[in-house]
């Protein structure tokens, strides 16, 4: 029943944002181009009777064409979820920062940006987080290339054999 | 205050400090003892499951969960197994379920105590941090007795639980259930209890409220700041709805009540054990799952609550046998974000303290 | 019994006789020396046997087993541990102040020597008999402020740095109150020799006269030598290992000794003050019950550090200034109106 309040919510803003809605397992996605993403969020956050107030998650999603930057919103007084999709270039992955919105989006969008390198407009402190500052390369991209498997045993040669 | 011609300290905590919890490592400005920046470096921990899930089979990535939050693993085997499950649409026998339930609070009973132990480890009550770990040694017992490993447990299978508790498990759970009143009051008169403590917990590190919403703080540090929110209860998953138990909540919003939160915890979770063990059936522990699993396309969130904080799994299904995506939501790795906000202006020993309560492992931050 | 009780004293005589003038500054000498050994041996003795009760009562406390596998029950460990510190390698780090860095354990480790020379270990067995043993003990022991902040600023490390400062702020703001509680005895006995303050315990130990000095005595004690719960120099969640974080092998080895020889030193004092010394029913020699007491009050150093968590570095400051200090000068003036009172009754 609060599902199907929430679903015309998004309805509404879907057509506001130029967004599409889906449905997958259970869960309402809305879809959304990236400039628009700062207009959804605080869209979805000021729901008139089913808020979708917390940054639950936020984490990138490569496919292969294009990446998405995923936001898993929820609420702290009801059980409405609602995931946001923004749909960001692959070759140049710019998107607007949450933290103005949510400060917990700190962490959550630097890890994002060091594994799938999308930038965050508006981030107070935008740098690699879990690799080390000088890495190359992001890492769960599908085009990173891991060290093939031949070069890992010629590693393991090296140590066992010595 | 600054005075003239003084110059800030600039200390690096970790990552090989004694009360860094593993390699967490945060650089501090200091002026005397008081912390003005702290600044977090991450990762020194860093193992890459994500992307290790993408070049594993479903099944195989099970194990590689309980290196999560390996203070409390079966809880993570089974977010992980739950949300395969949603993805698949497998139903799971009821023993199982109760089976579960049992085992998942048997880990949060652990990982609480593990928290009050280090806690108090963390403002030096070395008494109060070996009781803990001698009551925990129970719990471990009983796990190496079902799965035959004491920390990364790995009991959960996609589809139900790997073993069925042998029958010596069942009056050693009775006894420690029995027992824990009797813990509880103990870590209350050594540790919690002690006016000592309170000086060094009580009204230290704040987190507000409104705070703790902005920052996605979730599980106990949450509770602990006022807010009622717990998934068992807001969107019951497994069988959390037929148990009758209250979410414990606390306004002090403190270190204090962000540890004596975790004793409110472990008393429900002996109420929920206690019916589970009630009401748990005859049964098979497995359902029928097919021995190569394959997943429709699609895609599912899903999230429980874990002792130290809601852990969500994202996955994105291509319909091969290994995942196109697995996105690991860990609680601590969120909730530390708090330490730069809350702790500035404090000492550097409360700083540590206001650590030790966010129960941050390393494991499941640095993922 | 009676033998017994001056045994000392007899080999004392004994080898005094061996010279042919038995008050010539050769005779006197040779007793120092002897002396100074024995001190020396006491520090050590006290270290092994106090570092292996320590591990043993904490295990007790926190229920678990300790040190068990050496030995008989685990009793040679600290000699095992002994021998690996010498085995080890000393190491200076490169940007250290070589000289600062190298003699400040030896200072923390001669503190104890010189304090534990002035006390009686029994009847008339001081080693050194001082008019002023309070004063000199007092003045000795605030030395090592100065041994521990030399070592927190020589090792050049952050930490031993914060340890070093925090080391100051404490042991002088401890230092008043230790030194007022003392006061009131010394104001009944008019004495600051030890000797004649526990002749002046005869009959009745000072505690009794004086409980309140020697909860002050005992707290403010445990502050100097830096036990829990005041043992912030050395907090190893916070400031890792405080002044000794960079210290290795035998020069750490030495800070160790000099802990627990301080740790000695100020229970030898609080029995000698306060419980009546070698005082005791003569069942037992007088330096047994000396010896008995100041274990009694060591293994309660013990318990409490392994009991109580670490407090809080402004509660430290609080208490040392706003509690303990305001309480020791009540006690000075409590003792004066008493002394008052009882000459206007004994006198008439």
């Amino acid at each position: 029943m609060e599902n199907n309040v929430l679903r015309q919510r998004v309805e509404e803003l879907a057509t506001r944002v130029n967004g599409e809605v889906e449905e997958s397992v259970g869960a309402i996605i809305l879809k959304v181009k990236a400039p628009y993403i700062i207009e959804t969020l605080t869209g979805a956050k000021n729901f008139p009777d089913a808020p979708c107030d917390f940054l639950h998650d936020l984490c990138g999603l490569d496919l292969v064409d294009h990446l998405e930057v995923v936001y898993q919103l929820s609420s702290l007084s009801g059980s409405q979820c609602l995931r946001v999709k923004a749909i960001v270039e692959r070759e140049n992955p710019v998107i607007d920062s949450a933290t103005r919105i949510w400060q917990g989006a700190n962490f959550l969008e630097r890890e994002a940006y060091d594994m799938f390198g999308i930038t965050f407009k508006g981030h107070p402190n935008l740098k690699r987080i879990y690799m080390w500052d000088d890495f190359e390369g992001y890492p769960l991209r599908k085009d990173y290339v891991i060290e093939p498997i031949e070069e890992r045993n010629k590693v393991r040669q090296r140590i066992e054999g010595e | 205050m600054a005075v003239e011609n003084t110059q800030e300290l600039l200390l690096n905590m970790g990552p090989q400090h004694p009360s860094m919890h593993g390699v967490f490592r945060m650089v501090v400005n200091l002026e005397g003892e008081t912390v003005t920046k702290i600044d977090p470096k991450l990762g020194y921990l860093h193992r890459g499951l994500e992307k290790l899930a993408e070049s594993r089979t479903y099944s195989q990535f099970i194990p590689y969960t309980d290196r999560l939050d390996y203070l409390a693993s079966p809880h993570n085997n089974w977010a992980y197994v739950q949300t395969v499950e949603k993805l698949m649409g497998v139903e799971i026998p009821e023993r199982a379920e109760y089976l579960r339930v049992i085992f998942g609070e048997l880990a949060r009973i652990a990982s609480h105590q593990v928290m009050i132990a280090s806690t108090a480890l963390d403002i030096a009550g070395w008494t109060a941090w070996s009781y803990a770990f001698r009551d925990r040694e129970r719990i471990l017992d009983m796990y190496e007795m079902t799965a035959g490993s004491r920390l990364t447990v790995n009991i959960m299978r996609i589809g139900g639980i790997s073993a069925e508790p042998p029958a010596e498990f069942w009056p050693a759970l009775k006894a420690f259930l029995d027992d824990t009143p009797e813990m509880l009051e103990e870590y209350y008169g050594i540790f919690l209890g002690n006016e000592i403590t309170q000086g060094r917990l009580k009204n230290i590190g704040i987190l507000s409220k409104e705070l703790a919403e902005n920052l996605s703080i979730t599980g106990p540090v949450l509770r602990a700041s006022g807010v009622n929110y717990d998934v068992r209860k807001a969107a019951p998953y497994s069988i959390y709805d037929r148990f009758d138990f209250n979410v414990p909540v606390r306004t002090g919003c403190d270190s204090y009540d962000r540890t004596l939160i975790r004793m409110d915890e472990i008393v429900e979770s002996i109420k929920i054990i206690k019916q589970a063990v009630r009401d748990i059936p005859e049964g098979p522990i497995m359902a029928k799952v097919p021995k190569v699993i394959k997943p429709p396309v699609g895609e599912v969130y899903h999230r429980v609550e874990n002792p130290k904080g809601e852990l969500g799994f994202y996955i994105v299904s291509d319909g091969t046998t290994k995942p196109s995506r697995v996105r690991i939501r860990p609680g601590t790795f969120i909730n530390i974000q708090m330490l730069p906000i809350v702790a500035l202006g404090w000492k550097i020993q409360d700083v540590v303290a206001i650590f030790a309560t966010l129960d941050a492992v390393l494991g499941e931050v640095d993922k | 019994m009676e033998t017994l009780n001056n045994l000392f004293l007899i080999i004392a005589a004994a080898i005094r006789s061996l010279f042919a003038d038995p008050h010539s500054v050769w005779a006197n000498l040779t007793m120092d020396v002897i002396n100074f050994i024995i001190v020396v041996v006491i520090i050590v003795l006290a270290a092994l046997i106090l570092i292996l009760l320590e591990r043993k009562i904490a295990g007790w406390t926190s229920q678990r087993t300790g040190p068990n596998r050496l030995g008989p029950r685990g009793w040679f460990q600290t000699i095992a541990d002994a021998l690996k510190l010498m085995g080890k390698e000393d190491i200076t780090p490169a940007g250290a102040d070589k000289f600062i860095f190298k003699v400040a354990p030896m200072i923390v480790f001669s503190l104890p020597m010189m304090t534990l020379a002035v006390i009686p270990y029994g009847n008339g067995m001081a080693p050194i008999n001082l008019d002023l043993g309070i004063f000199y003990f007092l003045a000795i022991s605030a030395i090592s402020t100065v041994a521990f902040l030399m070592a927190g600023w020589g090792s050049n490390n952050k930490y031993s740095l914060l340890g070093g400062m925090r080391a100051v702020a404490q042991m002088i703001s401890y230092e008043i109150p230790l030194l007022f509680s003392l006061l009131g005895v010394v104001m009944i006995t008019q004495s600051f020799n030890l000797g004649t303050i526990v002749e002046a315990q005869k009959t009745i130990p000072f505690i009794i006269l004086q409980p309140l000095a020697f909860v002050i005595y005992i707290i403010a004690g445990l502050a100097e030598v830096n036990r829990a719960p005041f043992d912030l120099v050395e907090a190893d969640q916070e400031v890792v290992a405080g002044p000794f974080t960079e210290y290795t092998g035998l020069r750490w080895g030495l800070f160790f000794l000099g802990e627990y020889g301080n740790m000695t030193a100020v229970s030898a004092l609080a029995a000698t003050v306060f419980l009546g010394g070698w005082q005791g029913p003569m069942f037992l020699p007088g330096w047994v019950w000396f010896w008995l007491k100041v274990g009694i009050i060591i293994f309660f150093m013990m318990w409490v550090r392994w009991t109580f968590p670490r407090i809080r570095v402004d509660h430290l400051m609080h208490l040392a200034w706003k509690v303990l200090l305001p309480l020791s000068i009540l006690n000075i003036f409590l003792t004066g109106f008493g002394i008052y009172i009882y000459r206007f009754v004994m006198g008439g």
